[in-house]
């Protein structure tokens, strides 16, 4: 019989646009062919297939249910270290992101004007034809520089950033700068390590600064967290909110924001001074140790009290506790920290404080090797080398910002150029699975930049509020739909692998990358028949087909070689760099250092943002699951502050920052300081495309002026200031 | 038979759950429960005390899958039963619409689909302890997902040993009770809490069973129905045979009634 039809084919089949819904509808669906020879399926089509959760960056395990072709349930996966059986309700939503009524199922083209949301539908050849056109039009009259490049943190953005630096552009812009810039610098200075681990095993006291392990769940960290609790590990929680985290914390410290660095700095001044530290460790592996008590001097907790409005005291206490746990203690580094320009010395200040407790050396300390660069000892497509870039970054890495990590780079800074026409105008911009008109700062400004370009396209699953304003939208296969590139956790490559088939005319990031690179001429960029074929290649090394990873959910990796006792650090010195030479180099304070950040005039507020556990940025507020279970977006007052201006629970409020202006319903709670207001970030969609999110809540971003720490890039989003005022 | 059947319940820890919703997620989708409906919620008083003094009671909160199940006791078709191994189930195809069951439940739990008339369909809604998953060897949806482990499922009996033991591990931050333990006769689902039940929507009751007052009251009103009846009729009878005896004894009327 002719039903076996390989996924190849159906491929091809798809490439040959109008043709492909037709031949889908009369030949046997190609996922659940396939799932059924692997023996996930049963003959009626009902049965489990496992693959990889993508409603946040967690990148949680999961065993999708499907019964009659659709996915019914999905269950976290016990075999994943990421969700061990377990979802957050994003990934239990996750499905109704597939089914949202609101997909875009076809290519779109732009008719009306930017904004206006009139668009028609198109075949893909036409719309992969357009898009490679006007990128081969812009590289052909003002350069390759021309063409922005955006996407945020998914498996398939190794191949994104391969069509873009096939194509030859410097300029790429990621959600990094607006989330953990200051973290990631910070570390790499003092550590060498990109992304510190966390061990939760042995701790008995945690520091956390603002990291809201309750709300902004990871799945598996949350719940190590939880269980350390449990076991009667002290948690010791600064934010100026008391969030679900604080209220599981054995000691929360509403501290006054931007803050956070003098408290720390002062935590290690009564360490050093009164030589509390792992000195054994600290003699050997860190770098100024002898000077870091003479440096630390000033930083006394009577002077923290002045600043930070937290007892002397009380920081006296914390820094002798947590240094009385030695090895057990864990200053967390954080995650979304960009909050002030000093963020990143806060920063800097946690990287010692666990150096100090020698943190580092215990069992899942941040020298673990568990943070794989990702697609280490995998196999990949043959490609010829990238040409040569030679124009500035448009986001002033590393000429404006000589210690911020290409890869990192300062996405606000990209925006503000293509404003401003400095160094040179950007005509172009390929937007991936990204949503910059309501995640950067400013979004006012972002509009403007977007009225500078000549053509935008964006890959996205649903008319978020960029595609809205996009020229071409590209409908790509949600997680559920597609293959993407393998992901190592652990020792095991997971794999992400279609449960259902795509929905309409939806494709893979792969295929659409691969397709685009062909029509640009950089077809030897992208050697990969299709996706299946990508992850063979991947697979070749390890010895394994494609079909038991499919059966199993992932493969084996060969185990790494783990050091003995010793460390070095990759770091200029060899050490720990408490003490660092490339920040004195680039004109910096080599030591951790206060830095003041702005405060609030009389009558402002600082105006905070932080996650729910319901959503994930700005992608989520439209899954009609989460809507129905989170709580209705409000600006947060504290009441007595709200009592005494004559403002009332539920009352409208008009929000004025010195870029923006929102409205938005008042929540009068006790749960905040009275210095600061906070909204929950992701709402106020502008697109109308989508049904379940339009017109709930405000955008923050509308709000947040650009500030940039020029240090690490990162933007400050807790440093805006707002006047609140009965609408 | 019955005896070797064993009782399956929840166990829910306050000081675990970070009210992240999961759970609520996913009976939405294990039970394909409308947009608008819900089979669990969030309980309890929420934030209280003055800044900086702040205290989070909150709790999850769905049927309790009683022992002595109200509900049951109440449906005037039989339309709720209580399986042997825990769960309290309802037949949506039995149900007139009467919403007895809701007045009857202490906990607040079945809900009226009020949008919809009894011809449409009107149902009441509650949850039911996921029998398709749980009779195939998987945990109930909402226990299945959660994070911290708040929710957990098991033996009943299991679950409570382990939450007294948990309360004696770490002195001082449970209070000192299994709610459902004993509450009216016991519930097979469990809370373990670090403030007052109150504070989390949870009615103080006594270990009696509730519906064995009102199941021996109802069982007494036929007979008491009919005995009074045989009052009634012989008081009325005595009664006019002593109105005769006046009328005849005096024909003029009584004409004031005591009016003040």
């Amino acid at each position: 019989m002719t039903n076996t039809l390989s996924r190849r084919d159906f491929l091809k089949l798809g490439g040959a646009a109008g043709a492909a819904l037709a031949v889908g509808q009369i030949l046997p669906a190609p996922v659940a062919q396939a799932a059924k020879e692997a023996g996930h399926l049963n003959a009626d089509g009902d049965g489990y297939i496992s693959s990889m959760c993508e409603m946040c960056v967690w990148r949680c395990g999961l065993i999708a249910k499907i019964k009659d072709g659709r996915v019914v349930k999905l269950d976290g996966n016990p075999e994943h270290p990421h969700s061990r059986g377990n979802l957050c309700p994003r990934g239990q939503s996750g499905l109704m992101n597939t089914y949202d009524p609101d997909r875009v199922l076809t290519p779109l083209i732009r008719v009306g004007k930017r904004g206006e949301g009139l668009f028609r539908k198109a075949s893909w050849d036409e719309a992969l034809d357009l898009v490679a056109s006007k990128m081969k039009e812009i590289k052909d009259k003002y350069g390759p520089e021309a063409m922005v490049f955006s996407s945020t943190h998914n498996l398939s953005q190794v191949q994104f950033e391969n069509l873009l630096y096939a194509y030859g552009s410097p300029n790429y812009g990621t959600q990094r700068s607006l989330c953990f810039n200051a973290m990631i610098t910070a570390f790499l200075l003092t550590y060498g390590v990109e992304e510190p681990a966390r061990n939760y095993e042995n701790a008995e006291y945690i520091l956390m600064i603002g990291r809201n392990m309750m709300e902004a769940i990871s799945t598996s960290e949350t719940g190590e967290l939880s269980r350390a609790l449990d076991r009667g590990a002290k948690l010791v929680y600064l934010d100026p909110r008391y969030t679900k985290t604080a209220s599981k914390a054995t000691e929360w410290i509403p501290i006054r924001p931007g803050t956070d660095s003098a408290f720390l700095l002062a935590m290690i001044n009564v360490i050093t001074q009164n030589k509390l530290a792992d000195c054994e460790f600290v003699e050997k592996y860190v770098q100024g140790c002898d000077e870091l008590p003479t440096a630390m001097q000033r930083y006394t907790p009577a002077w923290a009290e002045q600043i930070t409005g937290v007892p002397a005291a009380t920081i006296e206490r914390i820094a002798r506790e947590y240094a009385a746990a030695k090895h057990n203690a864990m200053a967390h580094p954080g995650w979304r920290t960009s909050n002030f320009i000093n963020s990143f010395q806060t920063e800097r200040a946690i990287a010692t404080l666990n150096a100090l407790s020698g943190t580092v050396m215990s069992p899942g300390g941040c020298l673990s090797t568990e943070v794989a660069a990702e697609g280490a000892g995998l196999g990949a497509p043959p490609q010829p080398p990238y040409p040569r870039v030679s124009a500035l970054r448009l986001d002033g890495a590393p000429w404006m910002y000589p210690l911020v990590p290409l890869k990192l780079g300062v996405f606000q800074h990209l925006r503000d150029s293509i404003v401003s026409g400095e160094p040179y105008q950007a005509h172009g911009w390929f937007i991936s699975r990204q949503n910059p008109v309501a995640s950067l700062p400013d979004r006012n400004k972002t509009l403007q930049a977007f009225e500078k370009m000549d053509f935008i396209v964006t890959v996205d699953i649903v008319m978020n509020d960029t595609a809205w304003f996009s020229d071409v939208i590209l409908p790509e296969a949600s997680y559920l739909e597609r293959y993407d590139p393998l992901l190592p956790v652990g020792g095991k490559a997971f794999l992400r692998q279609p449960v259902i088939e795509p929905q309409g005319e939806a494709k893979s990031a792969l295929w659409i990358y691969k397709q685009l690179g062909e029509r640009l001429g950089l077809g030897d960029f992208f050697q990969y028949a299709d996706e299946e074929d990508y992850l063979r290649q991947q697979l070749a090394p390890l010895g394994v087909t494609l079909e038991e990873v499919k059966a199993k959910g992932y493969a084996e990796m060969p185990e790494e070689e783990h050091s003995g006792s010793e460390f070095t650090f990759n770091t200029p010195s060899g050490k720990i760099e408490v003490y660092s030479e490339t920040l004195k180099n680039a004109g910096f304070s080599p030591w951790p250092t206060w830095e003041e950040p702005p405060m609030p005039a009389e009558g402002e507020f600082y105006l905070l943002t932080g996650k729910v556990a319901q959503h994930t940025q700005f992608g989520t507020q439209n899954n009609q699951l989460l809507h129905k279970y989170s709580d209705e977006p409000r600006l947060w007052m504290n009441a007595k502050t709200a009592a005494a201006r004559g403002l009332q629970d539920a009352d409208w409020v008009l929000v004025t920052s010195p870029v923006g202006k929102a409205h938005v319903q008042l929540l009068a709670t006790e749960a905040i300081r009275p210095d600061c207001v906070y909204m929950t970030p992701g709402y106020g969609h502008i697109s109308k495309g989508l049904t379940t999110a339009f017109g709930v809540g405000a955008s923050d971003s509308v709000l947040h002026v650009t500030y940039t720490d020029p240090i690490s890039g990162g933007q400050a989003l807790s440093q805006t200031f707002v006047t609140v005022q009965k609408a | 038979m019955t005896d070797t059947i064993q009782h399956k319940a929840y166990l829910f820890d306050a000081t675990r759950c970070i009210d992240c919703r999961a759970c609520m997620v996913a009976c939405s989708v294990e039970n394909n429960i409308p947009m608008d409906k819900t089979r669990i919620w969030v309980a309890g008083v929420g934030v209280t005390g003055e800044f900086p003094t702040l205290q989070r009671s909150t709790m999850v909160a769905h049927c309790m899958h009683c022992v002595h199940p109200d509900c049951m006791s109440a449906c005037p078709v039989g339309a709720y039963s209580k399986a042997a191994d825990g769960p309290v189930s309802y037949n949506p195809d039995l149900c007139i619409g009467c919403r007895y069951c809701m007045n009857a439940c202490a906990f607040g739990v079945p809900h009226f689909d009020y949008d919809k008339g009894i011809v449409d369909g009107a149902f009441i809604d509650k949850c039911t302890f996921c029998p398709q998953r749980i009779y195939n060897g998987d945990e109930p949806a909402c226990v299945a997902t959660c994070p911290t482990d708040a929710l957990e499922y098991g033996e009943r009996e299991e679950l409570l040993k382990k939450a007294h033991e948990r309360i004696a591990a770490h002195p001082g931050k449970y209070i000192d009770h299994v709610y459902g333990e004993f509450e009216k006769g016991g519930t097979s689902y469990l809370v373990l809490s670090h403030v007052p039940f109150r504070d989390l929507g949870l009615p103080e009751m006594d270990e009696h069973p509730i519906n064995e007052t009102t199941e021996a009251i109802m069982e007494g009103t036929i007979p008491f129905a009919v005995a009074w009846a045989g009052v009634l009729t012989a008081v009325a009878g005595v009664s006019r045979v002593i109105s005769k005896q006046k009328e005849n004894a005096s024909p003029e009327k009584p004409h004031t009634e005591a009016k003040e």
